[in-house]
């Protein structure tokens, strides 16, 4: 066995039991800090299909800026402990139902179709690299690169107004109080 | 090529100035603001009409992000004014007249506007739409103390969000299908003729949802009275009228580009967008009967309105497109002229109740002919431009071989005249026990309505240029 499979296989190992660690975790943090591993996996699974941009991308964004929000939201919320029994009834079935649909869709098109799966060709070598995408971005599209920061400015501005005057309203509810 | 772009360079500079000049000034001296917004807008309307002038053959600019063409001047023009009256009316709105970033989001929400009028890529397009909604969503909701306008933002917010979901889902077929983001390699894409009817059907439906929702079309129009009546008046005007007009723009080039005629068989979207015309304009005008707030009421015409405009998409003509244009132009004063007088009389009725507009031509004679003349000229009645507007539509739908489109139009133009003239019989003929208490005009707002007043009927009376200019704007799509 090449070392490529043999990296994969365990990888594989860890993101499965990643995620099912994070399904069945009954502590909040805990299953966000599982996720946080799953991704990390993932990522190394991009690098190994010479996706290095794409795995440096899942770790900055997905590992670190979205799941640091996650664990402040849970933490602030103080959702950390779920309750032992969820109010779940007919959703249970349902995601068991459609968790074996998908399972079985997959096994069909990659035991059965195998034809469909060997036609996907491999990329090539520099296809995706930072350097093409660097280009890419600030060559044709540098104009919708430029409008999501002026997009990522006004959802900023937005936040502060949107929440700015309730706490002013508050301030001044305490002051007659006091 | 960055001279294309002055306008929306001048519009982002403007946004940075305002939000600065905002946190240098106090309290008192903010209330040049909208001055300072106005003037800035005024600056980007004159540098579009003397740098960024369109050739006589459009181009594709950014990497084919932006076409620039008649179409995408025209529309810039039409989302500036729509901005600009915005700002006059907000001007004498006390509770947003001086809040720096209020002003800051309806720049960047024009912004996002005049890219979705110039937009030939998808991913442009989507973040075009984007910025033109988010400003929209905050500024719904802007007066946080007031619950009305938090739920109008908050329930603005999760339609959009659903319908913009349902439309990204649609730009990912396209893009799987054509293996492209451009909508004028897409169309080559499609006119291969190997896509199944189904799919390529499919995909127009999805892609539509997210345009439906912007102008309103049924079954995408259950938000618009809610947030007309929440959000602070002048905001619903521009919702009502540039933010319209945006998804038209958007409308007309994605179906006219991307999904060519031929491409299809014998049954393609123009049948699907006249039952659509028909539905949106019956269901506008029907529950506008039924009214008794003044911002439902116009919200529900405004949605009737998104139905005329739809019978010209629907024939898919030249003539078509002209009526649309020059549709949107006239629609876009008499709106704004109507929501103007709405946001001018709240101050002093505080409230926008029919039964408040009692007597209103004793109080003010001028705010009650500036709602005459735009409530007549919205029910299509001569010599306003709303008549001229209504006449182009119908011939469109009547030269497309939809005669039947064109007698359900006639028959909701019948119906919506019937309210309209409701209003005006209380404003002209009904008295009420305040009527020596006179209804003031602030200067910016009483500047806005005279411009509005004026272009309404110039544009139902002196009729060749603009009709001239709507042809040359609709012929950069055929």
């Amino acid at each position: 066995m090449s070392t490529d499979v043999i990296l994969f296989l365990g990888l594989a190992a860890v993101a499965i039991g990643a995620a099912l660690g994070m399904l069945f975790s009954r502590n909040a943090v805990y299953s966000a800090l599982f996720l946080i591993l799953n991704f990390a996996t993932v990522a190394v699974f991009y690098l190994l299909l010479g996706a290095p941009f794409i795995a440096m991308a899942q770790v900055t964004v997905y590992a670190g800026a979205i799941m640091v929000l996650f664990l402040f939201v849970i933490m602030l919320l103080g959702a950390e402990e779920l309750r032992k029994r969820g109010k779940l009834g007919w959703q249970q079935p349902l995601a068991l139902l459609l968790g074996f649909v998908l399972v079985a869709e997959t096994a069909y098109l990659v035991f059965v179709r195998g034809d469909l799966v060997s036609q996907i060709v491999p990329a090539a070598a520099d296809y995706g690299t930072p350097k093409d995408i660097g280009i890419l971005l600030f060559d044709n599209y540098m104009l919708p690169f430029q409008v999501v920061a002026v997009l990522l400015l006004v959802a900023m501005i937005g936040a502060i107004v949107l929440t700015k005057d309730d706490r002013k309203i508050e301030r001044k509810t305490s002051e007659e109080k006091a | 090529m960055f001279l294309t772009l002055l306008p929306e360079i001048t519009l982002v500079v403007l946004a940075f100035v305002v939000l600065t000049t905002d946190l240098a000034l106090d309290r008192q001296s903010r209330a040049f603001l909208p001055y300072l917004t106005a003037a800035g807008m005024l600056l980007a309307v004159i540098f579009t009409i003397v740098f960024a002038l369109p050739g006589d053959k459009p181009q594709l600019i950014f990497g084919g992000m932006l076409r620039h063409d008649w179409l995408t001047f025209v529309f810039r023009l039409v989302f500036l004014f729509g901005a600009l009256a915005t700002v006059l009316f907000s001007a004498g709105w006390e509770r947003v007249a001086r809040r720096g970033e209020y002003y800051v989001l309806i720049i960047t929400s024009t912004l996002g506007m005049m890219l979705m009028g110039a937009s030939a890529d998808l991913v442009m397009l989507f973040l075009a739409i984007e910025t033109t909604s988010i400003p929209l969503y905050i500024l719904a909701g802007f007066i946080t103390e007031d619950d009305k306008s938090t739920e109008s933002g908050f329930k603005y917010l999760l339609f959009g969000a659903m319908t913009t979901a349902i439309m990204l889902y649609g730009f990912s077929m396209l893009y799987g299908f054509s293996g492209s983001t451009n909508l004028y390699w897409i169309a080559g894409a499609l006119m291969s003729g190997e896509l199944p009817f189904i799919s390529m059907m499919g995909t127009v439906i999805l892609v539509m949802a997210g345009f439906a929702f912007k102008v309103s079309m049924v079954p995408f129009h259950f938000w618009a009275p809610d947030v007309y009546e929440g959000s602070p008046t002048p905001i619903a005007g521009f919702l009502s009228t540039a933010s319209k007009a945006a998804g038209f723009a958007v409308i007309i080039r994605v179906l006219l580009t991307a999904f060519p005629l031929e491409a299809f068989g014998g049954v393609d979207w123009t049948m699907m967008m006249a039952i659509a015309a028909a539905l949106t304009m019956s269901v506008g005008n029907l529950i506008a009967l039924a009214q008794t707030n003044i911002k439902r009421l116009l919200a529900y015409s405004s949605v009737a309105h998104a139905g005329y405009i739809l019978m010209g998409i629907a024939a898919a003509s030249e003539l078509g497109g002209l009526s649309v244009v020059f549709y949107i132009i006239v629609y876009l004063v008499t709106n704004l002229a109507a929501f103007g007088v709405v946001a001018v009389a709240e101050r002093t009725l505080g409230s926008n109740d029919l039964e408040a507009y009692d007597g209103l031509s004793r109080r003010s004679p001028a705010l009650a002919l500036v709602l005459l003349i735009s409530l007549l000229s919205l029910a299509g009645v001569p010599p306003m431009g709303g008549f001229i507007a209504k006449v182009l539509v119908f011939a469109a739908a009547v030269e497309a071989n939809m005669v039947w489109l064109a007698v359900v139009g006639i028959l909701n133009a019948i119906v919506g005249l019937y309210y309209y003239l409701i209003v005006l019989k209380r404003v002209y003929l009904f008295r009420s026990e305040e009527e020596d208490k006179p209804v003031p005009i602030p200067r910016p707002s009483a500047v806005a309505l005279t411009v509005c007043l004026i272009a309404i009927l110039v544009f139902g009376t002196i009729i060749a240029p603009w009709f001239d200019y709507s042809g040359i704007a609709a012929g950069a799509l055929f």
